[in-house]
């Protein structure tokens, strides 16, 4: 039995509904990631399990029970919040035990449990500061602990990371990722970045406008998107979609022609299945930046240099196919100029094929 | 140190500004130790040999200690009672949704509308039915519907600029809403508590319009007892200023007491 389930939930404020019915499931241990574009409705949803919003449809469990109507601190779920939300008026410690204050449990017990969450989280020194006295990172150590000392069953997290700095924030990434690995405990995280995302989910769910996109591992979103939408959302810098015609189908392959092909044409075998698409068709072919080549002896583009950015060790160019734009991430650095024709490769195993309206093929 | 020429002329615009405010109050409390032909004295004296026979014979003669106990009860009371009742209306119109939330609120402000003296008949009227007339309690009530406003308007605000976060995270700790109101909305929102408190209870000490219209002799407060003084032909000037002086020092006290916790930024590092 799932550990979390939600059961087409839905949330509607007034007229307008910002969750269309989501349904999911976690295993005890997971690391869930709710990862989509700004108001996709992931941080709404994010509450609606913590229970600081009504459900207004759909059912919620947590550990086999329907918490759906339940308050939020009976659903043993903490939540770490963008905000840190931290008391200020009270220290570190006052901030860390004040949800076992309100559990009644012994002195002596808080005092060690406290202790140990400050421990795993580097802040022991910081205990007795205000939170005014800390740095952002150190806010977020805080805000992680005072989940921590709970011994929640879930954990969860509201893009608790994106008021950082780059460097602290990748630091910080790790630091999660470590922390779930030794608690083994449940999370449930929210981001928009998909880099997050990756790095950190077991299982990452793509949210857009209220609606499940698609649900998977990091790898079988990256590999076999469902859609348009998750294959340009996932992965960085974004999949590169070109416009193109089917001009038949040989053998389980589409044969798919635009005047950017060498030759006026290629040849990529769908991934996913379904039906195939006839010859006249709309196709849209997606090529990861990272998959194309520069130094290739079969090139399967030929692209307009537009501009190029020196990344130090790789450069990323940003090309031009006909109406649509091409970028390519490529080791070391390219001699070529703003206006140069060149030719790129792809292995056609990395070829992603989208029908008219945007589902994987 | 050397000091810049903006710097200088700000320290004595700055300087200008308090002595104007202060000065009146200054002549208040020297003229309290003054004797009379001191006082009237023109020009005026600045060293003058200081005289507690004003203290003495207000002490001695007139109701101003009975009356300073007064309007300390009355004070004190309203202010409680004001803070203890507006606090939590004020919570409630921060932070929830109800119905008739803005005619309430509405209410709240007309009720700061109206002139006291519009009131001070019906009022009258309704404490001589009610045999409240010359107590206590009548004072206090009244003072509270004035107060009451001010605390909830203060209040409401302070409230409102807690980020709501702070809140949720009291609730998935465990916190009922008593308890989040008391272990977080009355500590951060201490600035502004302490401000309608100041107010609240100046409000009350300094108020003279109902005070001589709801009470005779048992509950004289502080203002009615110093107009006491302004009557028959000569004013006695060193009485009305030591008079004056004992009226203001509990005021002052209760604000430099209660403006330690009117510090900016409480819930500073509490979000980013």
């Amino acid at each position: 039995m799932s550990f979390l389930k939600l059961e087409n939930i839905k949330k509607k404020f007034g007229d307008a509904t910002v969750i269309k019915g989501v349904s999911l499931s976690a295993e005890k241990g997971e690391f869930v990631v709710f990862v989509g574009p700004s108001g996709c409705g992931k941080s709404t949803l994010l509450r609606m399990i913590a229970g600081l919003e009504d459900v207004s449809e759909g059912r919620l469990d947590i550990d086999g029970r329907d918490v759906t109507y339940e308050e939020p601190a009976k659903r043993e779920v903490s939540m770490v919040f963008q905000s840190y939300a931290l008391y200020p008026h009270m220290t570190v410690f006052e901030n860390m035990a004040f949800g076992l204050r309100m559990a009644k449990i012994p002195e002596a017990e808080i005092k060690q449990r406290v202790g140990e969450a400050a421990r795993i989280l580097q802040i022991d020194v910081l205990l007795d500061r205000k939170p005014r006295a800390l740095s952002g990172g150190q806010r977020q150590r805080v805000a992680i602990g005072r989940s921590i000392v709970r011994h929640p069953k879930i954990f969860l997290f509201d893009e608790p990371l994106s008021n950082l700095d780059a460097e602290l924030r990748a630091q910080m990434r790790v630091e999660i990722a470590r922390l779930h690995r030794n608690l083994g405990a449940t999370m449930v995280y929210v981001t928009h970045d998909q880099i997050e995302a990756m790095t950190l989910a077991d299982r990452i769910v793509v949210l857009r406008a209220g609606l499940v996109e698609q649900i998977g591992s990091p790898t079988e979103l990256y590999d076999r998107p469902a859609n348009i939408f998750v294959a340009g959302f996932i992965g960085s810098p974004k999949m590169n979609f070109v416009s193109a015609t089917v001009l038949g189908i040989e053998g389980g392959a589409i044969r798919i022609g635009h005047p950017s092909f060498v030759g006026g044409s290629l040849s990529a075998s769908p991934r996913i299945g379904g039906p195939l698409p006839k010859a006249g068709d709309k196709i849209i072919v997606g090529l990861r930046p990272e998959h194309l080549t520069l130094r290739s002896d079969r090139p399967v583009l030929t692209l307009t240099l537009d501009l190029m950015e020196n990344l130090g060790g790789s450069t990323q160019v940003y090309a031009r196919s006909g109406a649509d734009s091409v970028t390519l991430l490529t080791p070391g650095r390219p001699a070529m100029q703003p206006g140069d024709s060149f030719g790129a490769g792809i292995d056609p195993d990395h070829i992603y094929l989208f029908n008219e309206d945007g589902a994987a093929l | 140190m050397r000091l810049s020429s903006g710097t200088f002329l700000h320290a004595l615009g700055l300087t200008a500004v308090v002595v104007f405010s202060l000065f009146p109050f200054f002549w208040m409390v020297s003229a309290s130790f003054k004797s009379q032909t001191d006082i009237l004295a023109s020009p005026p004296v600045w060293f003058f040999m200081p005289t507690l026979d004003n203290y003495r014979a207000i002490f001695a003669e007139s109701q101003v200690v009975g009356a300073v106990v007064n309007s300390l009860i009355v004070a004190t009371a309203t202010t409680l009672l004001s803070v203890l009742l507006g606090t939590p209306a004020a919570y409630a119109l921060a932070r929830f949704e109800f119905r008739g939330k803005s005619d309430l609120w509405f209410w709240f402000i007309s009720n700061r509308m109206l002139s006291p003296i519009v009131l001070a008949l019906p009022i009258y009227l309704l404490a001589l039915q009610l045999r409240l007339l010359d107590t206590h309690l009548v004072l206090i009530l009244v003072y509270l519907t004035f107060n009451l406003p001010i605390v909830v308007w203060i209040c409401t605000d302070q409230f409102k600029s807690i980020p709501p976060d702070i809140e949720q995270a009291a609730r998935l700790d465990g916190a009922d809403q008593f308890t989040i109101f008391r272990k977080i909305y009355l500590p951060l929102g201490a600035p502004g508590i302490a401000v309608s408190a100041i107010f609240s209870f100046i409000f009350s000490w300094n108020e003279l319009l109902y005070a001589l219209v709801l009470t005779r002799r048992a509950v004289q407060t502080a203002p009615v007892a110093a107009t006491n003084f302004m009557s028959g032909y000569e004013l006695p000037w060193g009485k009305i200023m030591a008079t004056g002086t004992i009226i203001v020092l509990p005021v002052t006290i209760f604000a430099l007491i209660v403006s330690r916790h009117m510090v900016r930024g409480l819930t500073m590092g509490a979000t980013k």
